[in-house]
């Protein structure tokens, strides 16, 4: 199992441990990602604001540079990967030869060969969960995980079809199958306001509060969610948002990776979850 | 035989409360089929309102189990599948609610109307011509005609959630792009100006009303749209413009994200030392590093090339 891997900005800064997570996942399970050399943002939801033919364009060289590399492209972001499919959806659906014009000034071509996939959606269907929890370590048995999904990983279901937007159930399944207890909450499919940080910040704040406050009500030791966009919001606001709501009880936020490393038996520094600003140490305790 | 229950919360006027349904099964039929069950063989006191049971009219929106549907044109097998056959039956969120299902469309009416959703018809047409459009030209418009105001992206819309004083329902910004868009209108520059201190770009891109218009409108897009158009028109000195911008010039400059000074170039030096104690929680962690400053992609020419040819493209 070889892809190109798109790690996505944030990757390289605040949500450094997303990268070293999922790099540590992948070599365990023996899933080789190999980093699209020269990728760039993919637009992170904002760029068709101001240049929609830009976000299409940029994407495109993206999808290309995976192509050269004859491989599946694969991202660990939902934005990334709707921006991706969105920009693959409108080459597919009419825009290739004009997309492909502009590329041409970049000795690049879109030929619509790599599929746009996500580590989540990876580990249930490629991968496979009966796999995964054969190689689980050690079981995250007695923890209580609220799965968060994030938008753009349903939303819009025209481009994100793998699982209906609805009811959609792969990361309480993932959960299961490491171990762990998979636990409902009411904003396990709410949106985090990481987009409006900066023009709608107090309702982002807000939203932070209420999410975490959600899946403390709902007796969850933890969240995981496979956006490391949400995992930044909940967890960087969280003191913000635990004012804003009046609950005060930390939620540590998890990315996916870091859940399955967990699950694989390696230690939450090697997953980097020293790096994030909430329930450090209730990961620590409740991981033995 | 197979039995079907609504869990319905109600509201008298008063109180809130929730009120259990069970009846039989039929297949082929609706979600309004079973409200309509309801009404006629267990309690005529429940109240809801629908008319066409043909998607036109837009009055039959209600929440199924967290989620905005058109009752009328949504199969009930396909919700028993996704949901099982237990459905939680909520009136819209986002609307003050009248009785049980029945939600004030009132408020919403006055700040569409508020929005000068109306046609402003060129001065070159009259009353014994009409304002002729061409096909191609009525062709751009279709998607945001098709709206039926069922409500169904306000009650699922993020941001009105959160907060509905310096937000407008998804389906006023759509109609408000329509009148852009209209080639008999000619009020285009002043509706887009207007929009901008609307709430324009306040919006969470959560692409809640994308995915739960029953009529294939796509809000978030059309918010969108005026974006580009506002920039276009130069009113682009908000935070939401200079941060849409700074993601492209990031692009441009090296090809990735430059976060230390996303913050400065988005709400300035007094909005980034009002986050002071945000900077220095994410210092301590490690999560920001002021000194790290994104060096060019390997292909950066490729990336200048391509947005050069873009732009001319776009001349």
């Amino acid at each position: 199992m070889k892809y190109a891997f798109f790690p996505g900005c944030v990757l390289e800064g605040a949500a450094k441990e997303n990268y070293i997570a999922t790099t540590a996942v992948a070599k365990a399970l023996g899933i080789e990602l190999v980093e699209i050399p020269g990728w760039t943002c993919c637009g992170a939801s904002h760029v068709q604001d101001v240049d929609d033919l830009a976000a299409t364009a940029i994407n495109a060289r993206n999808i290309a540079l995976a192509e050269q590399m004859n491989m599946p492209l694969l991202t660990v972001c939902n934005t990334c990967t709707l921006m991706l499919r969105k920009a693959k959806a409108k080459l597919d659906g009419g825009q290739k030869e004009k997309i492909n014009g502009i590329l041409a000034k970049a000795d690049l071509q879109y030929q619509g060969t790599s599929e746009i996939t996500h580590l989540l959606w990876v580990l249930l269907k490629d991968y496979g969960l009966d796999k995964l929890q054969a190689a689980v370590k050690r079981p995250l048995k007695g923890l209580k995980v609220a799965g968060y999904y994030g938008c753009h990983i349903l939303r819009p279901p025209a481009l994100m079809d793998f699982e209906d937007f609805a009811n959609p159930q792969s990361l309480e399944k993932l959960i299961a199958s490491l171990g762990g207890q998979p636990v409902e909450f009411g904003h396990r499919l709410k949106c985090c306001g990481f987009h409006a940080t900066y023009t709608a910040e107090p309702d982002m704040i807000a939203i932070t509060g209420q999410t975490n406050q959600s899946a403390v009500e709902a007796g969850a030791d933890c969240m995981v969610t496979p956006c490391p966009l949400c995992q930044m919001s909940l967890d960087m606001n969280q003191p913000e948002g635990q004012a804003a709501v009046n609950c005060h009880q930390e939620m540590p936020v998890l990315h996916l990776a870091q859940l399955v490393g967990l699950a694989l038996g390696l230690s939450p520094e090697q997953l980097g979850i020293n790096r994030h600003i909430a329930g450090r140490e209730v990961i620590q305790a409740k991981i033995k | 035989m197979r039995q079907i229950t609504y869990i319905v919360t109600r509201f008298d006027g008063v109180k809130s409360f929730t009120q259990t349904y069970t009846f039989p099964h039929q297949p082929g039929k609706t979600l309004l089929w079973g409200l309509i069950t309801i009404k006629e063989t267990l309690d005529s006191s429940l109240a809801f309102t629908a008319a066409c049971r043909a998607a036109v009219c837009g009055a039959c929106a209600i929440r199924v189990n967290g989620q905005a549907f058109l009752a009328c044109e949504t199969p009930l097998d396909g919700i028993l599948d996704r949901f099982g056959d237990t459905l939680t039956i909520e009136p819209l969120q986002n609307f003050p609610v009248i009785r049980d299902l029945v939600v004030n469309w009132e408020p919403k009416a006055e700040r569409l109307a508020a929005a000068n959703t109306w046609l402003k018809p060129q001065d070159n047409f009259s009353a014994k011509e009409g304002c002729k459009q061409s096909v191609a030209d009525f062709k751009k418009i279709t998607p945001q005609i098709n709206c039926i105001l069922c409500g169904a992206c306000a009650s699922e819309c993020s941001k009105l959630s959160a907060n509905s004083d310096d937000f407008l329902e998804p389906f006023t910004y759509s109609k408000v792009w329509k009148f852009v868009a209209d080639s008999r209108d000619k009020d285009a520059a002043a509706r887009v100006k207007a929009i901008v201190d609307k709430g324009l770009w306040k919006c969470l891109h959560c692409v809640e009303c994308v995915t739960k218009c029953p009529k294939g409108l796509a809000p978030g897009e059309d918010i969108a749209r005026l974006r580009q158009m506002s920039i276009k028109m130069g009113y682009t000195d908000n935070p939401g413009a200079r941060h849409a911008k700074a993601f492209l010039q990031d692009i441009e400059d090296t090809g990735r994200l430059n976060e230390t000074k996303l913050s400065l170039r988005t709400i300035g030096m007094i909005g980034s030392i009002g986050k002071l104690p945000f900077a220095l929680r994410l210092l301590r962690r490690g999560k920001l590093n002021p000194l790290h400053a994104p060096s060019k992609v390997k292909g950066h020419e490729q990336i200048k090339a391509i947005l050069k040819a873009v732009r001319e493209s776009e001349q």
